[in-house]
């Protein structure tokens, strides 16, 4: 790696490390999770993005030289419909398939039960052991060509099951390798490693859907609380096999249906947070932090997430108000976001600069404090806003020690 | 309160794989070990396929 840029990229990634660590580095870092805009900025549409690992990554290359990106997601367009088609995966729409070339991918959720990718009399199955109704039972229900082991096997489901594993090997040395490049090419640090979900938020997710957990909270809450904690070993499994092994940059956290629109206080205290404290303060134990990338609005869930150790985690602040947020969790956890999207995408320059200038000068004023738009950027963000929000961290984010 | 001892990351164990064995001619710890490190990444892939796909 060229000399340059390898100073450059420790300087990044020392000022990446000490804001998630609470401590004030030589400046903001920005840290943008850019997903669909980045393709947009170089004429690439979302199928192109989405399905071509290769044309999404280059893209996030050329982002990276063009912008001062300290830190920055390897690849935030993060279902690659080539391996999800690859076992043919019944739950999205797919740009360039299912939806138009400029759509996002879409999650389509069950309707009913009979749709559920689990089914409201399958608890004590996926309680006994989910791995095993994982797969056996979840993945032919969600594939159009796996087969449970109990019924006539055909060549498309062992062929299935190949590609599947293939394209994940595949897709992993393209995100290893691709990392390497933001390293050596443009001294951007990747910003996290390994992936944990909420018990709750994997079963209201992936299993159940929104409909299926919301009857199952009053028809059998004892059974959804159970699996909470039966998968919630595996939520700690799963982020620690994928963390970094330098127990740097941290592990990533999509938060979804503890957002205060879903469901009340009494069902995040109860069924969301217990089995999600504990998996992250194991995390913390083992050594990482994690991104609480908490999408929509939390409000008086909030308080909770001061249970956590201090330091464990990053809190990324979408709709809440962040000075509020400041206020709430800002002496034991560093906070990131910051931007409205709705100004990256329909507002000036000019008001991108304003809003950083306001959120740089109270809440990242004593360091903690990492500069992103408050959701991830899709397709409508415009690139001079983006430049814009680079360009104003630069000037205002800098510690005068 | 959830045990996160409970569950290893491990789909068939190599226990239960060494029995197909009659007999482990050679170096047992090599086997297990590649056995083990094949059995986490289908592991790994079982949850990416929930967690990130």
């Amino acid at each position: 790696m060229a000399e340059d840029m390898e100073k450059l990229y420790n300087k990044r990634m020392d000022r990446y490390l000490k804001a998630n660590h609470r401590e004030k580095p030589d400046k903001v870092p920005f840290r943008p999770f850019a997903a669909e805009a980045v393709g947009a900025f170089y004429g690439l549409n979302a199928q192109q993005v989405t399905h071509d690992v290769d044309q999404g990554m280059d893209a996030i290359v050329r982002m990276c030289k063009e912008f001062d990106i300290d830190a920055t997601v390897s690849n935030m367009v993060y279902v690659w419909t080539g391996l999800t088609e690859s076992y043919g995966t019944k739950y999205y729409g797919v740009p360039g398939i299912d939806l138009e070339v400029f759509e996002s991918f879409q999650y389509r959720e069950p309707r009913n039960d009979d749709e559920a990718w689990m089914r409201a009399d399958d608890y004590d199955r996926f309680i006994e052991d989910p791995v095993e109704f994982t797969m056996n039972v979840w993945a032919p229900r969600i594939s159009h060509y796996f087969e449970p082991p109990d019924s006539k096997n055909t060549w498309k489901n062992s062929l299935a099951w190949l590609k599947g594993g293939i394209s994940f090997m595949y897709y992993g040395m393209k995100i290893g390798a691709h990392v390497q490049r933001m390293k050596e090419e443009t001294g951007t640090v990747s910003c996290l490693s390994g992936a944990l979900k909420a018990p709750f938020d994997v079963l209201a997710d992936k299993y159940r859907g929104f409909r299926g957990i919301s009857y199952d909270l009053h028809r059998q809450p004892d059974k959804v609380l159970k699996a909470t904690e039966a998968v919630a070993p595996h939520m700690l499994n799963n982020a620690l096999l994928g963390a970094d092994p330098e127990k740097k940059v941290p592990i990533s956290h999509w938060m979804h249906r503890g957002a205060t629109g879903f469901f009340s206080e009494e069902v995040f205290k109860k069924y969301y947070w217990p089995t999600l404290r504990e998996v992250t303060e194991e995390i913390w134990k083992a050594g990482y932090q994690t991104i609480y990338y908490a999408e929509g609005k939390w409000g008086k869930n909030l308080k909770y997430l001061r249970e956590l150790p201090e330091e464990s985690i990053i809190y990324h602040c979408d709709k809440d108000d962040i000075f509020e947020v400041h206020r709430i969790l800002g002496e034991k956890f560093a906070i990131s976001g910051g931007v409205p999207n709705d100004i990256l995408a329909f507002g000036t320059p000019e008001d991108v600069r304003k809003r950083v200038k306001e959120v740089i000068e109270t809440v990242g004023k004593d360091g903690g404090f990492l500069l992103d738009a408050e959701a991830i950027m899709q397709q409508d963000t415009k690139k001079e806003n983006f430049k814009a929000m680079a360009d104003a961290c630069a000037e205002y984010g800098v510690y005068k020690n | 309160m959830a045990d996160m001892k409970k569950a290893p990351p491990v789909i068939f164990p190599w226990e239960e794989k060494k029995k197909e064995y009659e007999k482990i001619l050679g170096d047992e710890e090599i086997v297990k070990r590649l056995w083990e490190e094949f059995d986490m990444l289908a592991y790994m892939f079982i949850w990416f396929l929930v967690t990130a796909m």
